[in-house]
């Protein structure tokens, strides 16, 4: 539900016996149901801000808590969808999605499985080995997956960012579709700035490890990826991105 | 002007539609059907072969036909063990042997693999014994298995088990480390316990490397058979060849060294195939780097 973190410092390596932080100082308060964009270049440290989220790595410094309680290490109720799927290459679609219900011994595991399979369009097929799925296939599995275990929050790293652009297009609407039905708090890492005008209520923007912008989007849903006040947002964060004055960047 | 010119592209890929392509699938089938005749084939010829060598050597008088039976000779001495009733003896007690020790040495070193991952220290522990002790041929632990273990089935059992053990350790290892650690989060985020991580995710992704290891570990396994059968036994193909080297029967030994061969074949084919209906998530997706 609500995400709340307070100072959180991260830091893999000294310099002059200083620590170099990747994450410095990060403060945010994400609210029940809320889609927050977490946007930013490669080496910003957004990666590392989810791997804390996820409960991979720990805090230097700071707490970062879930619906009050404190976060200490992984658990089923911050489902994650990782960049390169992760799937299980040995279990089927199906017992892949039904992999987090088995384990919580649900006995309508097979059902919430089927349900999810509908839901992200993957009728026929369940008895497929992963190996045998193409990139946006997998990656559906792969939200299903982490759906199955009803999570509070859901965590996202760079999902799609291994798909092509016209599959990517496509697998956006599917995942505000998905949203919207399960209203979950959902945490999506990107660096793709479209992306992130277009999905979120809420863009945070890092840059070198310190929230640069903390910005609502507000524009309503569909959005239209050609309206003026998308490419103003889209202009916006381009600028807060660049290093450099008049230095233009490629998005997408 | 132009969708004209599609208009004419399509019906000139219409024409060329081949009607006697075959599909990639019934391709592969057929190739593996070719390679299995291939297989056996190279068999057959290989007892030919040494069949008229033998013959040759029987109308030429280069020398005593005693010193290498011929393919016939082997199979006529392996009738008369069957008429006398103790083939079926040798065969299931060799097999036996082969298969309870075999069954052992997988089962200790994936028990120990899993030890060694697990716990550093263990891993530090052991490793170091292993490593000072691996490499001495079994043969040299025989007469020490005789004296701890006797001279009945548990002196061959626990040799043909330490042989199986000792290769396959390090191809467990290597299975349990190689897992992908996204694998192991994305199973630990949704719920899974250590011990469930254990058998869920790391024992199936070293699961491949299991097969290569007991793959690789059987030529020692068999090895171990045949020393152990060597010294200290009254039954099996191992005690058949000392014993015939005593009586200086030629064509017994051969008999049996041919049937180890065979046992070999048959039991590694039959690991295969587990192999094959187990790993076949594996065969799903690319299957070779360029089609053939």
């Amino acid at each position: 539900m609500s995400v709340v973190l307070k100072s959180v410092y991260k830091a893999f390596e000294e310099i002059d016996g200083k620590p170099k932080y990747v994450l410095n100082d990060i403060r945010l308060h994400i609210h029940d149901g809320e889609f927050v964009c977490i946007l930013g270049k490669s080496g910003c440290g957004k990666s590392t801000l989810l791997n804390l989220l996820a409960g991979y790595l720990k805090t230097d410094a700071g707490r970062i808590s879930v619906n009050g309680q404190e976060i200490d290490g992984p658990s089923a109720q911050r489902g994650v969808v990782f960049q390169q799927h992760a799937l299980f290459p040995w279990y089927t679609v199906m017992e892949n999605i039904e992999f987090g219900p088995k384990l919580a011994k649900r006995k309508d595991s097979k059902k919430i499985a089927q349900e999810l399979v509908s839901l992200v369009g993957l009728n026929g097929y369940e008895n497929k080995y992963p190996g045998s799925l193409s990139g946006g296939m997998a990656q559906r599995v792969g939200i299903a997956r982490a759906l199955a275990n009803d999570p509070e929050v859901l965590l996202m790293d760079e999902p799609l960012g291994a798909l092509d652009a016209m599959i990517r297009q496509n697998m956006r609407r599917e995942i505000i579709k998905i949203w919207e039905k399960t209203n979950k708090t959902v945490i999506f890492i990107t660096h793709s700035i479209p992306e992130a005008v277009y999905l979120a209520d809420r863009v945070v923007l890092l840059k070198e490890g310190r929230v640069e912008e903390d910005v609502k989007i507000d524009i309503s849903r569909p959005r239209d990826v050609k309206s003026p006040e998308f490419l103003e947002y889209v202009d916006f964060f381009e600028k807060g991105l660049s290093d450099q004055e008049g230095e233009s960047l490629i998005t997408e | 002007m132009a969708q004209e010119k599609l208009m004419i592209l399509r019906k000139k890929n219409n024409i060329s539609n081949p009607a006697n392509t075959v599909s990639r699938k019934t391709a592969a089938a057929q190739r593996s059907k070719k390679n299995k005749w291939y297989k056996i084939s190279s068999l057959i010829g290989f007892f030919a072969v040494w069949q008229f060598i033998s013959y040759l050597n029987v109308s030429n008088n280069w020398f005593n036909p005693v010193f290498l039976p011929s393919p016939s000779m082997i199979i006529e001495t392996g009738y008369t063990y069957i008429v006398r009733g103790t083939l079926v003896t040798h065969l299931t007690d060799s097999f036996v042997r082969m298969f309870s020790g075999f069954a052992i040495g997988v089962l200790v070193s994936v028990i120990i693999g899993m030890l060694i991952t697990s716990w550093k220290w263990f891993d530090n522990m052991v490793m170091p014994v292993i490593n000072l002790i691996g490499p001495i041929p079994v043969l040299a632990f025989l007469p020490m298995f005789l004296i701890w273990f006797g001279i009945g089935e548990g002196s061959k059992i626990a040799l043909i088990a330490y042989a199986t053990f000792i290769p396959m350790l390090g191809y467990v290892v290597e299975g349990i480390r190689n897992t992908d650690p996204y694998l192991i989060r994305s199973a630990i985020s949704l719920g899974a316990t250590k011990f469930q991580v254990f058998r869920k995710i790391t024992f199936n992704s070293a699961l491949p490397n299991i097969f290569v290891g007991m793959k690789a570990s059987l030529a020692f396994t068999f090895s171990a058979l045949v020393v152990a059968e060597m010294m200290g036994a009254s039954t099996g193909l191992g005690f058949i060849i000392v014993d015939s080297k005593n009586w200086f029967k030629m064509s017994d030994m051969f008999m049996a060294a041919t049937l180890i061969g065979l046992e070999y074949t048959i039991f590694h084919g039959i690991l295969t195939l587990i192999e094959n209906v187990i790993l076949k998530w594996k065969r799903e997706g690319v299957s070779s780097a360029v089609e053939e």
